[in-house]
């Protein structure tokens, strides 16, 4: 038994956690995702997919390196707060590479590598899965398409399975769906017969059903990992201050109320890393277990970030509130990856039936 | 990264398992349950399972084979706790010997030592319990103010010890008491006491159970003996803090297994009734569900770390807060969720027969408080942890 990373993964930690604050300390991605329409740095992405980043979860011969690997990423792009698309993207990949289509493996290279941006479109309006696809055409809406406008494909989940809709010449027909956090661009998108007749079916319903529910265990461990991340910058930021902020003639770290709540999160944040890292090795190496435990993650990562980042702002006090200190970065950022990639009550509910009970 | 366990381990656990279901004849609810049953009978029903698993090899597994034990590692120990949870059984009476003053002996104590205490901790045949805290010195355990005099070549111990587990059945107490006024931690030494003597009074204290299972004690000129003393004088602190260190990662996945058990009990109980199939019930379940495998996570990495032979740190702390603190959510939303029957005493009609819950519920109150509460923990963490600065 052993809990730390061997030395690749070790080393492929160190080194994005090296790469990200070099090209994407929070000082300059704050401007990216506040001003760019695109809410990231493309040359950025287009970077991290020549360096293999996209393909880490395609097999080894493909450059992969699995799901400790991938979490060990994640967590790092979580403590930089890091905008755009990358779990997005990685879960395309993914799903694609289940797809035999000559489409499917050429919009999962063009991704894994970083030229080209595929996302999964599944969310509508209500519980029923409307959309459909016939005739090359998908019609239907999309709710909280991620990046979706600006996306090069999308992998639409339809009724009929799963269809790869590349951008038609016009652009989408997309509607911007901003949310509390500046990092994040959603999209509502609605297929319509304006659009170009390219979509083909990659996986039939039954396919894309199984897929999908992968999908899900791989989207549920990303966003844990990602939910890492963020918690542990936040706290590191949160005693860093409390260290330096004085009151009553004494740094405020000394208080004992404010000892215990960055002790709680420190008990969050280091279970999260547990459950995470519990749940990535169980996606390598006994993938029986691997959708319980990434629900478990996911499940316990989501209230414990939320937790951890309010906590953030409540204990940097007023400049806690301001746009200009980063705490808020990170609750919203935290919001995101909690209420999407499955729910926190969508988690419990896998958690009960794959328990047992 | 690696939670895999040994081929080696998981026979070991198959075996045990094997073991128990030919040896475990009632589970230790089932005791509890009996009506015939009263404390002291209660107590020798621990201590004839205390002798099968002796005999079976299953005491002090990590404890030299010379000694009676099976040079085990730390995964096999927790292993063992592990499945002893699972399986409802009944605790041992000698657990503060045979966990904590066993590895001290082998560690710090003298060959004679060895020999005349070890074997008899091991067969059950010597209840021993710890002299630790005081009425005065709890969580800050440094400023205990216990006095050991010489008295010849040996000690006359006065003061008062409290909170002593198991002590009304103890035989033998390891008891830490000052022999040097002026020095705080360099002036505290380890003795082993008989506790039928002149000079020392166990009085049994009820709890909140209704049980009294512990007690406190008071000396009062008590002899504790120079061949008796576990180290050198004046070691007592770096062996006391040693052997509270042996507690730790054993128990460390047998939490979850019990709690495991615990909560099939409750969804059991919660079909009966009707009621499992309701959103919010559900809801609680999941969380409880989810909560216990992420204490098991927590549990699997301090032991990876053990494994890969280092220490646990402070973060151990995390784990103490994380199954007290769980132990109460489970037994409220137990209360919460059965409704009035949850607090039906143990041989009640009616009452539930997987858990007894209106035991445990009040047990979990103990969990935050004992081996350094919720709050010395959190103290802990920030300080050591986090390196927050003492004001």
């Amino acid at each position: 038994m052993q809990f730390e990373l061997d030395e690749d993964r070790a080393l492929l930690k160190s080194s994005t956690r090296e790469l990200l604050e070099r090209e994407s300390s929070l000082a300059e991605a704050r401007s990216v995702m506040e001003e760019s329409p695109e809410g990231y740095e493309k040359a950025l992405y287009t970077q991290l997919g020549e360096l293999g980043y996209g393909s880490l979860l395609l097999s080894e011969q493909e450059g992969g390196m699995g799901f400790r690997a991938f979490a060990a990423v994640l967590s790092e792009m979580g403590r930089v707060a890091f905008p755009g698309p990358f779990l997005d993207a990685a879960l395309a990949v993914h799903a694609l590479a289940a797809c035999p289509a000559p489409q499917a493996t050429q919009w999962r290279e063009r991704t894994a590598g970083g030229e080209a941006l595929v996302v999964l479109a599944r969310r509508e309006a209500g519980d029923e899965l409307q959309a459909h696809f016939a005739g090359g055409r998908v019609t239907g809406r999309k709710r909280f398409v991620p990046f979706g406008a600006h996306a090069d494909a999308l992998l639409v989940e339809t009724r009929e399975g799963l269809a790869l809709v590349p951008r038609p010449g016009a652009g989408w027909n997309a509607i911007a769906l901003p949310t509390i956090d500046h990092a994040q661009r959603f999209a509502e998108i609605r297929f319509d017969d304006s659009l170009d007749a390219g979509a083909i079916l990659v996986a039939d319903a039954t396919r894309s059903q199984a897929l999908l529910e992968t999908s899900d265990s791989v989207a549920a461990l990303g966003a844990a990992a990602f939910l890492l991340g963020l918690m542990e910058r936040s706290l590191e930021l949160t005693v860093q201050h409390t260290l330096e902020r004085e009151a009553f003639g004494a740094p405020i770290a000394s208080f004992q109320a404010l000892q215990h709540r960055c002790a709680d999160s420190l008990l969050q944040t280091e279970s999260t890393r547990s459950a995470v890292f519990r749940a990535a090795w169980a996606a390598d190496e006994a993938p029986e277990t691997a959708p319980l435990l990434a629900a478990v993650a996911k499940g316990w990562a989501g209230p414990a970030a939320r937790y951890v980042c309010g906590q953030a702002i409540q204990l940097h006090g007023g400049v806690g509130f301001t746009w200009e200190y980063d705490p808020h970065i990170y609750l919203k950022r935290a919001k995101t990856f909690e209420q999407f990639y499955g729910s926190t009550r969508c988690q419990l509910e896998t958690v009960l039936s794959l328990s047992g009970f | 990264m690696d939670l895999h366990f040994t081929p080696e381990q998981e026979r070991f656990r198959a075996d045990l398992i094997g073991w128990l279901e030919a040896h475990l004849e009632r589970t230790w609810t089932q005791e509890t349950k009996d009506p015939r049953h009263d404390a002291d009978s209660l107590v020798e029903v621990r201590r004839r399972w205390q002798r099968k698993l002796n005999d079976a090899g299953y005491l002090g597994m990590q404890w030299p084979t010379e000694w009676g034990g099976r040079g085990a590692s730390e995964v096999e120990g927790a292993i063992l706790m592990e499945e002893l949870s699972r399986a409802d059984a009944p605790q041992i009476p000698n657990f503060l010997g045979v966990s904590l003053l066993g590895p001290a002996l082998i560690h710090h104590g003298t060959e004679e030592q060895r020999q005349r205490f070890l074997p008899k901790m091991l067969s059950g045949e010597e209840i021993w319990c710890q002299g630790f805290s005081e009425p005065g010195s709890g969580s800050d355990l440094a400023s205990l103010r216990t006095r050991a005099e010489p008295d010849g070549d040996d000690y006359r111990i006065s003061g008062q010890k409290v909170w002593t587990t198991f002590g009304p059945w103890a035989d033998w107490i390891f008891v830490l008491a000052r022999t040097d006024p002026a020095d705080r931690y360099g002036g505290i030494t380890f003795f082993l006491m008989p506790i039928d003597q002149d000079g020392v009074e166990m009085r049994p204290i009820r709890q909140i159970t209704g049980e009294s299972e512990f007690g406190e004690v008071f000396f009062d000129g008590g002899l504790a003996k120079r061949e008796h003393v576990v180290g050198q004088i004046g070691e007592g602190w770096r062996i006391a803090m040693t052997v509270l260190g042996y507690e730790r990662g054993s128990s460390t996945l047998a939490y979850p297994a019990e709690n495991e058990r615990q909560l099939h009990g409750l969804v059991s109980a919660l079909r009966e009734k009707g009621t499992f199939e309701s959103p919010d019930v559900r809801e609680k379940l999941g969380r409880l569900a989810l909560e216990n495998e992420v204490m098991r996570s927590n549990g699997l990495r301090t032991l990876a770390e053990m494994a890969a032979g280092n220490a646990p740190g402070p973060e151990s702390s995390i784990e103490k807060i994380f199954w007290s603190e769980y132990a109460q959510r489970l037994t409220d939303a137990a209360f919460e969720l059965l409704g009035p029957e949850a607090q039906l005493q143990t041989t009640a009609a009616h009452a539930r027969p997987e858990v007894d819950w209106a035991y445990q519920y009040l047990w979990s109150r103990a969990g935050t408080i004992y081996s350094g509460s919720s709050e010395i923990q959190r103290n802990i963490i920030a300080k050591r942890v986090l390196q927050m600065p003492t004001r």
